[in-house]
């Protein structure tokens, strides 16, 4: 499973303070890093899941 | 050098800039929206939780213009504020016309204006002005996100145009109006953009230290307060709020409106503060807003502590004393307190709840975080040597403040007897708090037609202004409110898209 940031994410770090594990609020580069930019980990699956549903703009997808 | 040709041009894509930008769109206006950073949103996209309506009937409206100017003790600017409130009632139509329903709406009759706290209009308690709608968020995050994105896609729909990555400059100013801005495009190249009217809703400053400091006395600082500032943004740090739009209209004549910080009582981090406040790493951000004993540097009081969670007040406060600072101190007996009987509130939006370890929650935060703001003692002398609060000072007003609790009057504050707590009982906490602020605001002076005036209160023909950058005007200095700015961003932007329209076609 692979995490993509449409462009149209407000950069609110939602994400990272719900999930760390998978995101990081870069407010130096006005962006959001992912941990992993490949596929991520099979036990973060779920977490991926669920930050799509948490996401305030649903900015998050999955593929 | 690239040119565009529009009727309307707006500078900012938040609340403000894509109200005025559908509206005007709707009534047939061509319309190109400039936003610098690469997505939709400003500053408040994802803070607001609710948004004020004050109701369609005269005698609700007069009232509520009437609270707020004696709110603001005739600070604000009346014409200003008469138009946000008589436009306001629009503001639930218009979302829901987005296709947007409301998660709650709770309305107030007629007689509980200028009764109860006012949260969508500001904090504090009598400033309540109408009806609260809580808008729908998607996930975890709250309303005014979603709305920003449909109202994106609206203004697409009805043809107008979004620049995005594309910084405004500077205004281009012929004779006594606007003619158009200057900006950059997303490639670097210059954009010149010829227009009949512009919008200024490029929201507040919260992100330029140097207005900061200059136009509001604070000295700015990161989210730890490690570099010796004194006020800490905690809503969309990195939101590039940098007053470029009031830079700009100042530097083609446009007056400088009245500008401040909407200040609020902020243990700085780490392991408190996160990106989205409402989202609680620990409690002690509710330990924080408590109405238990708080002192100054020098060990004074300063307040009465039972406004402590009237974040507007308690900022405004807490700003006046040295260094910019305060402590809430507490002692084992009180913790007990937090923890077996519950807090003596919450701030409404999280449920009230007994504390859980907070002993453990203070040795997280000090040991394994690293905060340099919290601080446990076993005696009250080195508590001050801890925290730096003169030591004699706190004494003295632990022996006054102590005999209060005893005999239940606070001889010095009048405080709630239901909040009077003794600090006798090792072990001693305290958390520093600093002056947060939810944002900086203001700077460009209006009309209440929301026209850009210059030092002589004349109108800048072409020149239009709404939202934070222009709320100055209506929350008075020093801000008695602001939080609930979305009220005035969508009643502005009704106003801004509409005057822009009419002054479009006239020519």
């Amino acid at each position: 499973m692979k995490v993509d940031i449409q462009d149209y994410c407000i950069r609110c770090g939602l994400c990272e303070d719900l999930y760390p594990v998978l995101f990081h609020l870069n407010i130096e580069d006005d962006k959001i890093d992912l941990k992993y930019e490949g596929d991520i980990p099979a036990e973060l699956e779920d977490m991926a899941r669920e930050a799509r549903r948490d996401c305030a703009i649903a900015a998050i997808f999955l593929s | 050098m690239k040119t565009i040709t529009t009727d309307i041009a707006i500078m900012g894509s938040g609340l403000a800039g894509l109200t005025a930008a559908v509206k005007a769109a709707e009534a047939g206006a061509g319309v190109a929206v400039f936003e610098k950073r690469p997505f939709q949103g400003g500053g408040v996209s994802n803070t607001p939780m609710m948004t004020l309506a004050v109701r369609d009937d005269q005698e609700y409206k007069d009232k509520a213009f009437k609270v707020h100017m004696e709110y603001t003790n005739y600070s604000a600017d009346a014409a200003v504020v008469r138009s946000w409130i008589d436009n306001s009632s629009h503001i639930p139509e218009f979302i829901n016309g987005l296709g947007i329903d409301f998660l709650h709406v709770m309305k107030f009759d007629l007689e509980t204006l200028g009764q109860l706290p006012g949260y969508s209009a500001g904090f504090p308690k009598g400033m309540h002005l109408g009806d609260y709608y809580f808008l729908k968020g998607q996930g975890k995050g709250h309303g005014a996100a979603v709305i920003c994105k449909r109202m994106a896609d609206t203004v697409e729909k009805l043809g107008g145009e979004l620049y995005f990555s594309c910084p405004v400059k500077g205004l281009i100013r012929e004779g006594d109006k606007v003619v158009g801005l200057v900006a950059t495009d997303k490639d670097g190249e210059e954009l010149r953009v010829s227009a009949k009217a512009v919008v200024i809703a490029s929201g507040g400053f919260s992100d330029n230290p140097g207005m900061i400091k200059e136009f509001t006395g604070f000295t700015y600082t990161n989210n730890n307060c490690d570099d010796g500032g004194n006020v800490l943004f905690n809503t969309f740090p990195g939101a590039r709020m940098t007053g470029d739009g009031q830079r700009a209209v100042w530097e083609i004549g446009g007056a400088q409106g009245s500008m401040g910080i909407n200040g609020h009582n902020l243990v700085p981090g780490p392991g408190i503060i996160g990106h989205t406040p409402w989202i609680m790493k620990n409690q002690m951000r509710i330990i924080q807003e408590q109405p238990y004993l708080w002192v100054n540097q020098r060990g004074e009081r300063f307040i009465d502590e039972g406004i402590s969670n009237n974040h507007m007040a308690m900022g405004t406060s807490i700003a006046r004393q040295p260094d910019k600072c305060s402590y809430i101190v507490f002692d084992e007996a009180t913790k007990r307190h937090m923890e077996q009987e519950g807090l003596e509130y919450i701030y409404f939006i999280f449920p009230a709840e007994k504390l859980t370890d907070v002993s453990g929650q203070f040795e997280h935060l000090i040991d394994v975080v690293g905060n340099k703001h919290a601080f446990v003692a076993d005696t009250v002398e080195d508590l001050c040597a801890e925290t730096g609060i003169d030591a004699a000072g706190l004494t003295r007003t632990l022996d006054a403040y102590n005999d209060y609790c005893d005999k239940g009057h606070d001889d010095q504050f009048a405080k709630d007897p239901a909040f009077l707590r003794p600090v006798r009982e090792p072990k001693f906490y305290a958390l520093r708090c600093f002056c947060g602020g939810y944002q900086a605001l203001g700077g460009i002076k209006v009309n209440g037609k929301c026209q850009v005036v210059d030092d002589d209160y004349r109108p800048i023909k072409g020149l239009y202004a709404a939202g934070d950058c222009a709320a100055g005007e209506i929350w008075g200095n020093p801000p008695t409110g602001g939080i609930g700015v979305t009220t005035i961003c969508f009643s502005q932007g009704f106003i801004t898209g509409r005057e822009a329209v009419e002054y479009a076609k006239s020519l």
